[in-house]
């Protein structure tokens, strides 16, 4: 309502084209443009002398290769698998430290947002000195314990566990950081209640902070889905996609077709499918984020028809 | 206030929130050991890092694998390029996107909802996705190994606009009007009335779009073709495709890459907070 008041007598109706005009030009050069062209791409046949329309045939290639297959169910298992872990150990994470002393909190926090800040590159590198069969600390240990060779990188059915280990650890820092505000935003007064009724910890945990905090689990359910998707540095630096493509994910045999295979057409294929994907899985989270503009701005239609012409 | 009742009197941790604490800690005190190895291994000589059983502290630093980083490699060549993509990459970002989220926020014009709507839907869709018909615009450009290659992508972010709709939209529409009809123009009212009140959440976008920037890797890799354009991260990843048999200098370079961002975050960690908050769902 207050936005009926705000209005265009103050006002050159261009001068939000203007304001917004440095931010289109990138998002039409290096997003929109890209978007169409992959589509495009994909669509397409090249080679060095000649560029033929093929239709779907680079789409029918992919599902009848087994490493594309893989690389799918692969990419669907680390979104399930990371997500869930991310979400439920951050979630528990924050709930022991959310009610303590400032001091106690910013620590633990930082200690776990640590690995997100020093970049997925190190994490990558520090992941694979400790898993190396050679000298690995962590592949000592299973040595010691009995694991033969000690080479979890090497072993097709445990690498994928592996990334998805690592990729959490590296992603929980932020799931601290958005539950611990979500949860400090929960009115203490309901807390208290709860507690002088006679509600544990656990108790208060299920029936209040986890309904209360759904919109922060939403939301990072959906940017956790997104940059799992777009998985790549972890992949490349700690198995790249090994042994015998048992770790390969979408973005990965994406780069390995467009920069290595130079099957370019290939790329843009993998990537229509991932923007697919994508959509599909951010639905839920759009909605909710732009719902907030989107209620509001029919009214505000509404009220600018009555007044303006 | 919330707070302040229970701590006074002490109460006893329930059984349930003790353990938790203490799995917590734990976890958080093992988040802590990766980089204690790293730092120590990095100080190790080569045949020191292949001691089994291992040597949990060095017997004798040996810098040697930081000089061999510095002089075998233009590592500060990698950490001056991280820097100034890095930086040219988010004052762009800024200054496109508080643009931008002001009209958002503040300003009417025809296709605003569906514009906004477009941004926002883009928000969704990681760049990398589309990085062959991306690439092609590089070359068609001719910016392939150089910086504006690296950075120019990087602009064209939605999360920046996004962030600061939410800043700007809690500016009173007063401080607007009363410059407008002072007789200011609308980009000087931006400038000089707005823009100031809302620079938490311009701090907030520069660390965090600083740091997605300076541990991007992928892009970065693509388009530098040469040693000497690397960025920091893409070189010392280049170090770990090295055959070289020196796994102490590698983990140098890996420490070496760790640090700035490290001292950075130390020093901002309270806008770290804010700002990945604030990027959030309010309601």
């Amino acid at each position: 309502m207050p936005t009926m008041k705000r209005k265009t007598h103050l006002q050159n109706p261009y001068t939000g084209y203007f304001f917004i005009l440095p931010q289109f030009l990138f998002f039409a050069v290096f997003i929109l443009y890209p978007v169409f062209e992959g589509f495009r791409i994909s669509l397409y046949k090249t080679t060095a002398v000649s560029n033929t329309f093929v239709g779907l045939e680079n789409y029918q290639i992919l599902f009848a290769d087994p490493v594309f297959l893989r690389s799918v169910f692969n990419t669907l298992f680390l979104v399930v698998v990371v997500t869930a872990c991310t979400l439920f150990f951050g979630m528990m994470i924050s709930v022991a430290i959310f009610d303590k002393k400032s001091g106690y909190i910013s620590v633990i926090r930082s200690f776990y947002y640590l690995p997100v800040i020093v970049s997925t590159v190190v994490m990558s590198m520090v992941w694979k000195f400790l898993l190396n069969p050679a000298n690995g600390l962590v592949s000592y240990a299973l040595k010691q314990s009995g694991y033969p060779g000690g080479n979890v990188l090497g072993d097709k059915n445990l690498v994928l566990w592996i990334v998805a280990f690592v990729t959490v650890v590296a992603s929980l820092g932020q799931a601290v950081i958005m539950y611990v505000a979500a949860m400090e935003g929960v009115s203490g007064e309901v807390l208290e209640a709860a507690e002088v009724d006679g509600a544990t910890k656990f108790q208060r945990t299920i029936h209040i902070l986890i309904p209360l905090v759904k919109p922060t689990t939403l939301y990072l359910a959906v940017t956790n889905v997104i940059s799992i998707l777009k998985l790549f540095v972890i992949i490349q630096l700690l198995t790249d996609g090994g042994p015998n493509n048992s770790s390969m994910t979408m973005m990965y045999y994406l780069y390995r077709n467009a920069f290595i295979y130079d099957k370019k057409n290939i790329a843009a294929a993998i990537g229509v499918l991932m923007f697919l994907l994508a959509v599909l899985m951010a639905t839920p989270q759009f909605k909710a984020m732009s719902g907030s503009t989107g209620k509001r701005l029919p009214r505000k239609k509404n009220g600018k028809g009555g007044t303006t012409k | 206030m919330k707070n302040l009742l229970p701590k006074h009197k002490a109460k006893r941790m329930e059984p349930f929130d003790l353990v938790l604490n203490v799995v917590v800690l734990l976890g958080a005190i093992l988040n802590l050991f990766p980089f204690y190895w790293l730092i120590t291994g990095s100080l190790k000589t080569s045949a020191g890092i292949f001691k089994m059983p291992p040597e949990w502290f060095p017997s004798t630093f040996h810098y040697q694998n930081y000089i061999d980083l510095f002089v075998g490699q233009p590592a500060l060549r990698w950490a001056l390029n991280s820097i100034l993509v890095a930086v040219v990459t988010t004052v762009l970002v800024v200054g496109c996107s508080a643009l931008a989220a002001y009209a958002f926020a503040k300003l009417e014009f025809k296709g605003k909802s569906f514009l906004f709507a477009l941004f926002i839907a883009t928000l969704m869709i990681p760049k990398e996705i589309f990085i062959v018909p991306l690439f092609q615009i590089i070359l068609k450009f001719n910016l392939s190994n150089s910086y504006l290659g690296m950075i120019l992508p990087n602009v064209a972010t939605a999360f920046g606009v996004f962030l600061l709709k939410g800043f700007f939209e809690g500016v009173p529409d007063s401080i607007r009007e009363s410059g407008r009809l002072d007789g200011a123009s609308e980009l000087t009212v931006f400038l000089k009335l707005v823009l100031p009140i809302v620079k938490p959440g311009v701090g907030a976008l520069f660390i965090l779009n600083f740091v997605n920037v300076w541990n991007d890797y992928l892009w970065q890799m693509l388009i530098s073709r040469s040693k000497e354009m690397m960025t920091l991260m893409v070189g010392t990843a280049s170090l770990m495709q090295e055959i070289n048999p020196n796994f102490a200098y590698k983990m140098a370079g890996a420490t070496v890459a760790a640090l700035p961002m490290l001292c950075i975050f130390i020093v901002f960690q309270r806008y770290f907070t804010k700002g990945i908050t604030l990027g959030a769902v309010k309601e």
